[in-house]
């Protein structure tokens, strides 16, 4: 409440005898709160009579917010798209050109035996090119085809509980003779998985520099409003103002700072969602609809405005306890 | 009320601005410093406002000797003593109101309680009508007159002025100074620093003169008379 820190070495000197000591009012819970209504509703009055300096102020903060949060979408996307190709556990096993269906049919059967498979599918060259001519938009080319080119292919479910290890099924039909080519995507998606991982650090420090960033435009712009408030400062001091009085304006416009900032980020991160919907949404159309776009995260729009303006406080403290120690004796 | 003993203040330029200064002043006194400028008048009211510390000695006010006294507790001892400066020293951004009602909003006076005062300050120096005016709308006598209310508002012990007068012509010197007089009339602790020699004999009070930081005559009219 009212109370600060004592400063430094003051707090080596021995403590005034009892009689000395200055009598200590203390403030009723009303004029607490009168104080800090007082504090709050000055400083929200002196940002408000400069509006062009406080909004430049709060848009290059916001601007610096934004940027991560905008990072945090994109990750947060490309997540979930991976998502999507995570589950396509399956392996694609291409056989020989001369295998016939027949035979693809009895080799099927003998993996879907096998207690770690939990399915097989049989996609005859016919499925394939029919599949094919379907969904690449190439069926003009196939035409022009004069025979079938696609092997026999046999799509194997493995059971194996999802993990890093490679199922055991994939060497054994690695190894059978009729197979062309097995297909696994294990080892791209690993790198997938740590790709998204190593960009999930990369926007937290990111975000942790552009805090300290704000951090920073906050507690300059404080700076400069005590150096320009100097003279009310002194007189403030003079008459009996304590630092903790002298400082909560500061404290104050530090919050209103933060807080406004947090919107202006926030206005920045859906208006940049707004003009980037559409080709990005075109652009997800020509994949076929395999993931919806997501937005920020609603948990995050509603946390960055307190966030925002616990920044603005911190910074308004920093530069407030740097620059309000003058105007003291000694 | 005030007591300086054996005060001495070297200023870190090596400037001496007082020299073993001793004096008495009872409560509910009031006297007049003068002296040539640089005597050690400003000195001596910036040690009893704890804007500055002296060198060697004790200065004990309102039986508080502020040689002890924390930098916590200097707001504190401030709020006990109302300053009159020469310049005045207004917000000039704030209404002649606000700028009254800040001791008592730095004191946590409750609001209600806080506006009967500011009006009774403003009312005693006679600038009740003028509280929604902005300081620079004011005379100069007038601006004097709100920080006069100012350092009234919150009922000090003490009340001291560095030449309050100082940029004021005669009639509204004379206007100012019966101000200080009649806080005197009503108990408080009143010490004056100013050159007007004039101007201060004509009031009757007593009178400390400095010269090099010395105290060189200790004028009583009672005893003088």
């Amino acid at each position: 409440m009212m109370r600060r820190k004592a400063v430094g070495n003051r707090l080596k000197q021995p403590a005034p005898r009892v009689s000395e000591r200055a009598p200590r009012t203390r403030l009723s819970l009303a004029s607490w709160r009168d104080q800090h209504l007082y504090s709050l509703f000055s400083s929200l009055g002196r940002l408000a009579a400069k509006p062009w300096g406080t909004a430049l102020t709060a848009l290059v903060m916001g601007l610096a917010l934004a940027l991560p949060l905008l990072f945090l979408v994109a990750l947060d996307n490309a997540r979930s798209l991976s998502g999507g190709w995570q589950d396509a556990r399956e392996i694609t096993v291409f056989l020989k050109p001369d295998r016939d269906a027949a035979s693809a049919k009895a080799l099927a059967a003998s993996i879907a035996a096998r207690a770690d498979v939990a399915g097989v599918k049989q996609k005859t060259p016919e499925q394939g090119i029919e599949e094919f001519r379907a969904m690449s938009g190439f069926a003009a080319a196939l035409d022009v085809l004069q025979f079938n080119p696609l092997p026999q292919v046999l799509i194997v479910m493995p059971r194996d509980p999802p993990g890093a290890s490679d199922p055991s099924v994939l060497a054994d039909l690695q190894a059978n003779p009729g197979v062309d080519l097995v297909q696994y995507d294990a080892v791209w998606r690993r790198r997938l998985g740590a790709i998204l991982g190593f960009a999930q650090r990369v926007v937290a420090v990111l975000a942790a520099l552009l805090a300290l960033a704000t951090l920073l435009v906050v507690g300059n712009t404080v700076r400069m409003d005590i150096a320009t408030r100097g003279e009310e400062i002194s007189v403030m001091q003079l008459i009996g103002a304590s630092t903790g009085f002298v400082r909560r304006p500061f404290l104050y416009a530090g919050l209103w700072y933060g807080l406004f900032s947090g919107f202006a980020a926030l206005l920045i991160v859906f208006g940049v969602e707004a003009l980037l919907a559409a080709p990005v949404r075109q652009l997800l159309d020509s994949y076929d609809h395999r993931f919806d776009l997501r937005g920020l995260a609603p948990q995050f729009a509603l946390g960055m405005p307190f966030a925002s303006a616990a920044l603005g406080w911190l910074g308004a403290m920093l530069a407030t306890a740097r620059h309000l120690a003058e105007g003291h004796p000694e | 009320m005030i007591r300086f003993d054996q005060v001495t203040k070297r200023y870190p330029s090596g400037h001496e601005a007082l020299h073993e200064l001793s004096f008495e002043l009872e409560s509910g006194e009031m006297a007049f410093i003068t002296g040539h400028s640089g005597a050690g008048k400003s000195t001596l009211l910036k040690l009893i406002g704890l804007i500055e510390r002296p060198t060697r000695g004790n200065v004990t006010v309102n039986g508080q000797n502020l040689g002890a006294m924390r930098r916590r507790a200097v707001a504190q001892v401030r709020r006990g003593v109302g300053m009159v400066f020469q310049d005045h020293r207004l917000l000039m951004d704030r209404t002649v109101y606000d700028n009254v009602a800040l001791p008592l909003i730095i004191a946590g006076v409750p609001r209600d309680d806080a506006a009967k005062r500011v009006r009774a300050a403003l009312d005693k120096v006679g600038l009740l009508d003028r509280e929604r005016a902005a300081p620079i709308t004011l005379s100069s006598g007038e601006q004097q007159r709100v920080g006069i209310a100012r350092a009234i508002v919150g009922k000090p012990a003490v009340l001291i002025a560095d030449e309050p007068t100082g940029n004021l012509d005669p009639q509204l010197s004379a206007e100012i100074m019966q101000l200080f007089v009649e806080f005197q009339q009503v108990g408080t602790t009143v010490l004056v620093a100013s050159h007007d020699l004039m101007l201060v004999k004509r009031l009757g009070k007593r009178v400390l003169v400095l010269g090099n930081g010395r105290l060189l005559d200790d004028f009583r009219p009672g005893v003088a008379a």
